[in-house]
């Protein structure tokens, strides 16, 4: 694989090209093409999809936007381009299977297929919301706690002993360091004290990441995000967080979340730019796994019909025709502590596992509230061990169903739940009755339309 | 001046479509053609070119069309009015711009996929935007406000750890006694309702086209 240096030296001496045009003449006409190209069509109906050829066409579809567009790096306006034989090579030397976390904590992730019927890896956590100091640890055991749940990527924090937190200020590295203080004591106090995190997600740039690295902080065995900026763009302080991780010895994790009705345009274009975003982030990140994140314009969630579609036919894509590890997100527009955000889980979920991804999540009232707790993050973990049973046009009719129960009406107002201290007796970490029930209610729901939970 | 209102005028309806479909060149020669005949630039622009990009925000809020369509049809009404901007009074302006805005993600946050779709809405509805871009120093807000006697300072944060920034805002313009000048009004991600009142700003948008109507709230207009 090339070297960063010679990353590097190319985003200093690719082509030169503004950023507005880089957006329109190559990233959203480019896309187009290819889509109509293609003939790539988004069907609501058919949200979990069973065409193979529709996969391959938008994996084919998104090397070509890969070797077209490359990355723009947005301080130098200058865009890293890989040639055909420099994307192959990251293709086949992509790792199909990674130990993360250390001893009996210890995980295999791998790359799923298209209805695999092996458990996946169940990743917990309210990935990426601000959650405040005193409850920090409290939440972090809840999610550690549960035997379901295999790693974690948990939120991150807003303030440190009462300083806000501003983005580059000394406040960044120090909340960083104390986030993951924070998860490696919830982890020994969770008995789990290998569990590999995803984490540093207080560290809005390079700065926390590079404070907490160590055996404390996170470890080799631990992972970290690094976000391709939207759409198929990158800039120095992401480098630098590639980088400088990779050298350490741990894991990049490339974070990919378009906007649909972006720059890439509809559902259709979207998956498109995922797998070119994939493709190039595998050698200018040098990735170990990948997360798919698509956003909805308007209600943010991966649950919804056109965001569900992308997740499944972006996973189908990769499970196809590559052995990238990849982390579905589960992000509802509901909170803990409501009804929907079980029916926005199990359909969300069940897509992710049957087209060949792990479930990711969850990350509640779309990591804005701290409105999120262990309990439904176990229940996600339930709802995908019974997905695996299921072939894809099965799994299309549950999404179908559930997605009745919460979309539009309960995405246009929805219920945002309780903050954790309210779910959850903050002694003795365990959920409090009336949530206890509504879970146990919406594991009956589930029951009730044949899906078998443990 | 030549008699019958411009709207029926055919090269009007082609201005009007040639702004929908984003095409700069084809709008452009429809609007000088029209100047040549001799229709004045502000019935021009009320008649053909603001129901076209009212048209275009609808499609958007729809999602008949995408964020590239919103931003080439932008660039027609602009190309536009290169020409027929110079043409008209200052009073005659108000008549058609509701207000200007400026617009930015705050300091430290690169998120601007939102910021730049709440900068076309106020633009398809009659603003003049500029926008400064994502992380852009509070003192930058500023410093543009008063170069194009801004109405509005709009600002969009994602991340608690940008909502500092904003205070520091707030603060700042108190101190240059610039504080009634400008009407603030934020959004995004990491803002609530409350915290928004909290910190003392009166314009906060839950969406696009929220952040539109309390635009022209905080103006006084419809
Ligand atoms: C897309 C995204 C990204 C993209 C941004 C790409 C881009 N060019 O914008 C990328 C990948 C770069 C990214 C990076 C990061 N992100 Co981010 N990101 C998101 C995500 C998932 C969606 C944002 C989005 O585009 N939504 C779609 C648009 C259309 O909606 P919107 O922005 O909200 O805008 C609408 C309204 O809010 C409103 N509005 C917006 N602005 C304004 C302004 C005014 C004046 C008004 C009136 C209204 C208004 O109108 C808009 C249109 O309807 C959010 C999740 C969330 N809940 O918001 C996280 C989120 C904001 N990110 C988060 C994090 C943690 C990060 C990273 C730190 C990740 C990491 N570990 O590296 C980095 C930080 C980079 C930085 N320094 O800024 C956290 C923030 C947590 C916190 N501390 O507050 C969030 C909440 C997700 C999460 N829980 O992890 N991210």
């Amino acid at each position: 694989m090339i070297s960063f240096y010679e990353i590097l030296r190319r985003t200093e001496e690719g082509p030169h090209i503004d950023e507005r045009e880089f957006d329109l003449k190559v990233v959203a006409s480019e896309s187009r093409r290819l889509v109509r190209e293609y003939d790539i069509r988004f069907n609501r109906e058919e949200i979990v999809t069973s065409d193979d050829s529709l996969a391959d066409d938008v994996f084919k579809a998104g090397f070509e936007l890969a070797l077209k567009a490359g990355f723009l790096t947005v301080d130098s306006r200058r865009v890293i381009k890989l040639s055909e034989e420099e994307i192959k090579e990251g293709l086949r030397t992509a790792p199909g299977e990674l130990l993360v976390g250390q001893g009996a904590d210890a995980r295999l992730l791998y790359a799923r297929k298209v209805e695999d019927s092996r458990y996946p890896v169940i990743m917990g956590g309210q990935a990426g919301a601000p959650i405040p100091e005193e409850f920090y640890y409290q939440m972090a055991i809840s999610y550690m706690q549960e035997p379901i749940v295999d790693t974690i990527n948990n939120g991150g924090l807003a303030e440190v002993k009462g300083i806000e937190v501003r983005t580059r200020s000394p406040a960044e590295a120090l909340a960083a360091m104390a986030e993951l203080r924070y998860l490696r004591e919830a982890a020994r106090a969770a008995g789990r004290p290998g569990i590999h995190l995803l984490a540093g997600e207080s560290s809005v740039t390079c700065i926390g990441d590079l404070a907490a690295q160590g055996e404390e902080f996170l470890r080799r065995t631990d992972a970290h995000l690094v976000p391709v900026l939207n759409d198929l763009k990158t800039d120095y302080d992401r480098l630098t967080k590639a980088f400088t991780f990779k050298i350490y010895g741990g894991f990049n994790v490339a974070l990919v979340d378009p906007v649909v009705g972006g720059f890439l345009g509809g559902p259709e274009g979207v998956a498109v730019g995922f797998i070119a975003s994939y493709l190039l982030s595998r050698v200018i990140y040098m990735s170990d796994y990948y997360i798919i994140h698509p956003i909805h314009p308007k209600y943010v969630s991966t649950s919804t019909p056109e965001t569900m579609w992308v997740l499944n036919i972006v996973g189908q894509a990769m499970a196809r025709n590559s052995n990238f590890i990849l982390m579905g997100d589960v992000w509802t527009s509901n909170g803990a502590g409501s009804r929907e955000v079980f029916y926005e889980i199990v359909a969300n979920t069940v897509t992710n596992v049957a087209t060949g991804s792990h479930p990711l999540g969850v990350s509640a009232t779309n990591g804005k509230y701290p409105h999120a707790s262990g309990l439904e993050t176990r229940f996600m973990g339930e709802v995908a061990r019974a997905a695996v049973k299921l072939k894809r046009s099965d799994a299309n009719e549950i999404v179908k169903e559930f997605l009745k129960k919460y979309h539009p009406e309960r995405m246009d107002r929805p219920d945002v739940g309780k903050p954790f201290p309210e779910l959850y007796d903050m002694k003795t970490i365990t959920p409090k009755g009336w949530w206890l029930k509504m879970y146990e209610e919406a594991r009956r729901e589930v029951m009730d339309i044949g899906l078998k939970l443990e | 001046m030549v008699k019958g209102g411009v709207s029926e005028e055919q090269l009007c309806k082609v201005l009007y479509k040639a702004i929908i479909d984003g095409d700069d060149a084809a709008s452009e020669k429809a609007a000088l053609d029209l100047l040549g005949k001799g229709y004045k630039a502000l019935d021009i622009i009320k008649s053909c070119m603001v129901p076209a990009m009212k048209v275009v925000g609808d499609m958007f809020a729809r999602l008949e069309i995408f964020l590239p369509e919103v931003m080439m049809s932008a660039d027609a009404f602009e190309a536009c009015m290169k020409h027929l901007g110079p043409k008209i009074l200052e009073e005659e302006r108000r008549e058609f711009i509701k207000g200007k805005v400026v617009i930015g993600t705050i300091q430290g946050d690169i998120h601007d996929l939102g910021k730049n779709i709440v900068a076309l809405m106020l633009k398809a509805n009659g603003f003049e935007v500029y926008d400064l871009g994502r992380d852009v120093p509070v003192d930058e807000f500023i410093k543009k406000a008063r170069e194009v006697n801004a109405d509005i300072i709009a600002v969009s944060a994602l991340l608690s750890t940008s909502l500092p920034y904003i205070k520091d805002l707030v603060k700042l313009l108190n101190e240059l006694g610039l504080r009634d000048r400008f009407k603030l009004m934020v959004g995004g991600g990491a803002v609530t309702r409350e915290w928004a009142r909290k910190v003392g700003v009166e314009g906060y948008g839950e969406d696009a086209e929220e952040a539109v109507r309390v635009a022209l709230k905080l103006l006084g207009k419809k």
